[in-house]
């Protein structure tokens, strides 16, 4: 039974003992090979789960790569449609300076006391058109989120139990070490397994949690790029709309003219 | 569907048209408002051409909007004529695509004439896309993307003329001009990486850089590896860095399997696109080429 023992992973440990307490107390040790087989029965579901679950990692880890490269694509978009949406607001002004000098034109045309009213308006002066710096608003935000999600990373990560660093070698070869000091790391093949495939889930679930942090910075920068362009859209429509009426107005003038 | 009724008003239309173009010509005509019987006619023409394209006969529809143009331009109303050049472009993309490319050949000239570099910049990038999968000529399409991506740094609009450059650059890598297409991916890099935004595209661009490096050389790819991670300290966590750092070992190894091994490990995680593909194909094959030149 020592032999076992040496052989067995935490895993399998209880349900072992138990079914070994079952057994003598129901059958007597009829079989002695019942424990053997089920033992080896457990050690492969626990190797299958373990695999299942690298898989699924794998699987979400790649989820997480597709999301950023969606997320990194909108975020071009977004800029470009910024960029488009300040030369419109741009242009819009310069129309609406070009409407008020024609409407000025018109007023001269319709009458004598126009002209003198004209004169003793103030001109309208030609401001140049503001440049806005791109994206300087968005960017100060989002560099105090960045600044504070990484300092709550950390906090985060030492204090939720399972983001510390679990000792991988604890599974397998400390398993081991424990039941029997003649072991060797490299004897049992299942064992190594085992470590390896917790391994490779540790680091796919590092990747992982890296991953949705930086999906999350990104979440939030759209976010901001997104309200900003919401006020310029607002401020647009309102121009646009007064724009129109001017338009109209000037139109129905050069019509009675 | 009275679409064939449409098509028959529409040839009425077209005729009618004509009939005024030429009456417009005549003496009297011209004295008394000849003007008027212009603006008439390009009217019906654009009306022809609406209904032509509601019968879905695109080149008829392109031929009446070219025509309307070409009477807009006569009468010195430009912006109309570029839209109705615009417009017999845009019909004839279905029908015929050298045709399409004249039409907004002529229309980007008058929107050069006139300033308006943003809409030029718009239909560069059109013609540069008929190039790509009607006509299929990468050399051209290119040089429109270039000339696109020109007009779009003139008007400062940096995000849509990297968009541009991007294509000349995926482009320039497949016709191996790879010392065209590193620049680019470089310089793109670079201003991606100062962006709050754009830092998360900045990897995937220094990752195409640093692929084109290596079709070159190897050498150069170890460098340039090393400035880029100098450059933008974050490249070197992902997993493009690694793969290439992986790369590089296999080829100084000369070891086909272990090369074949770290790709198939990066497609697992994050499928490899068309373009990927090629150039690692193109980088495997002078790992192979060297080996059978050993032996």
């Amino acid at each position: 039974m020592s032999a076992y023992r040496g052989n067995r992973n935490p895993f399998a440990d209880d349900d072992d003992e138990d079914f070994v307490g079952k057994a003598s107390g129901s059958s007597g040790w009829s079989k002695p090979t019942e424990p053997e087989d089920r033992q080896r029965w457990l050690e492969q579901e626990v190797m299958r789960t373990a695999q299942s679950a690298v898989d699924s990692s794998q699987r979400s880890v790649s989820l997480i790569y597709e999301s950023e490269k969606v997320g990194s694509e909108t975020a071009e978009e977004l800029i470009r449609q910024g960029e488009a949406l300040k030369r419109t607001e741009r242009m819009v002004d310069n129309m609406d300076q070009d409407l008020k000098t024609s409407q000025r034109h018109i007023n001269s045309i319709k009458s004598v006391f126009g002209g003198l009213f004209n004169y003793f308006k103030p001109k309208p002066e030609t401001k140049p058109p503001p440049e806005q710096p791109p994206d300087y608003k968005p960017s100060s935000r989002l560099q105090d989120a960045l600044v504070h999600s990484k300092e709550q990373e950390q906090n985060y990560q030492a204090s939720h139990p399972n983001l510390r660093k679990i000792d991988t070698g604890g599974f397998g070869a400390g398993a081991s070490a424990d039941f029997s000091t003649s072991q060797s790391s490299n004897g049992y093949p299942k064992n190594k397994q085992l470590m390896t495939a917790h391994q490779q889930l540790d680091n796919n679930l590092d990747d992982m949690a890296a991953g949705l942090s930086r999906l999350k910075n990104l979440g939030l920068g759209l976010q901001t790029e997104i309200d900003s362009q919401d006020l310029i859209l607002d401020r647009l429509t309102g121009k646009v709309d007064n724009m129109d009426l001017k338009i109209r107005t000037t139109d129905q003038q050069l019509k009675k003219l | 569907m009275d679409n064939s009724g449409k098509e028959k008003e529409a040839l009425a239309l077209i005729a009618e048209a004509e009939k005024k173009m030429k009456s417009s010509q005549s003496f009297f005509a011209n004295m008394f408002g000849g003007s008027s019987k212009l603006e008439e006619a390009c009217e019906m023409y654009a009306r022809a051409a609406n209904m032509f394209k509601m019968a879905k006969n695109w080149s008829a529809a392109g031929n009446a909007f070219a025509q309307a143009g070409q009477l807009h331009l006569q009468q010195q109303s430009k912006h109309d004529a570029a839209t109705s050049f615009i417009d017999a472009g845009n019909a004839f993309k279905k029908a015929d695509p050298q045709e399409a490319i004249n039409c907004l050949n002529r229309a980007i000239e008058i929107y050069t004439d006139m300033g308006r570099f943003t809409i030029a910049a718009k239909h560069h990038v059109s013609i540069a896309e008929i190039y790509e999968s009607e006509l299929v000529d990468i050399d051209k399409a290119i040089a429109h993307y270039e000339q696109a991506a020109d007009y779009y740094k003139g008007e400062e609009s940096n995000s849509s003329a990297n968009k541009c450059l991007l294509k000349v650059a995926a482009y320039a890598a497949q016709l191996e001009q790879y010392h065209k297409a590193t620049k680019i991916y470089e310089q793109v890099g670079t201003h991606a990486m100062d962006s709050t935004l754009l830092k998360y595209s900045a990897k995937e661009y220094f990752f195409k850089a640093a692929l084109c490096h290596f079709c070159v050389d190897m050498l150069n790819a170890k460098l340039a590896l090393q400035k880029y991670e100098e450059m933008f300290p974050a490249f070197s966590d992902s997993r493009e860095c690694k793969l290439v750092k992986k790369l590089l070992d296999a080829h100084e190894e000369q070891n086909v399997d272990a090369y074949t091994e770290s790709v198939k490990e990066y497609d697992t995680i994050s499928r490899l696109d068309q373009w990927l593909t090629t150039m690692l194909l193109r980088i495997k094959k002078t790992i192979q080429g060297e080996e059978s030149d050993l032996r």
